[in-house]
């Protein structure tokens, strides 16, 4: 399975997205560090989900770096979130 | 304790602002530490920059310290506050000013909200 829709199949499990939105951006960082060939290196992820209700930001970012687990956040080079309820 | 998490502990206590990152606050490694380096450097804070690069055992040990897997950190008074997108959020929202502010940490009012207007 592709990481983006690993990514994508994980935070479904764990939240009840109204939006959800993986793109994998590794082509853009082509040549800078991190960057390897066929890419899944950098994703973006933009996530709308009740579930982060009156959760703070950083135990959001938590919530969801739970979600994927530290195998998967361990194989990503880099990772933005945007994350709102 | 662990050293590493000794080290840090350290850091953090005995400076008002420390960013760990990749590379310097002068010679950034990378797009992310750059970005959050740029808006200290830009709002004119002191801060105390720490090259997880240059350190394998701080490298791993702050992802531990601070239960956050990604670099970089920012730490304000010996509380983390965010990793790049958290800071980013808080600068556009003002809430970065406000945590300076609560703080005591001294910065250019004027700078941030140039980055807001630029950014708005």
């Amino acid at each position: 399975m592709r990481v983006k829709d690993e990514i994508y199949e994980r935070l479904s499990a764990a939240f009840t997205p109204r939006e959800l939105d993986v793109v994998d951006d590794s082509e853009s960082h082509r040549g800078h560090a991190g960057f390897q060939e066929g890419g899944e290196s950098h994703f973006n992820v933009r996530i709308r989900a009740q579930d982060f209700d009156n959760m703070s930001r950083i135990a959001r970012h938590r919530a969801v770096h739970t979600a994927l687990g530290k195998d998967l956040v361990g194989r990503i080079h880099a990772l933005a979130l945007d994350i709102d309820s | 304790m662990s050293d590493a998490n000794t080290r840090i502990e350290e850091t953090v206590k005995s400076n008002d602002v420390v960013l760990f990152m990749k590379g310097t606050k002068e010679m950034p490694q990378c797009g992310f530490s750059s970005r959050v380096a740029g808006v200290l450097n830009y709002m004119g804070v002191e801060y105390a920059d720490v090259n997880v690069l240059a350190d394998e055992e701080i490298r791993q040990g702050i992802k531990d310290y601070s239960d956050w897997p990604t670099i970089p950190q920012l730490y304000i008074k010996g509380e983390f506050v965010g990793g790049c997108d958290i800071i980013t959020e808080m600068t556009l929202s003002g809430e970065l000013d406000t945590a300076f502010d609560d703080n005591g940490v001294a910065y250019n009012k004027e700078m941030a909200d140039k980055i807001r207007e630029a950014n708005g």
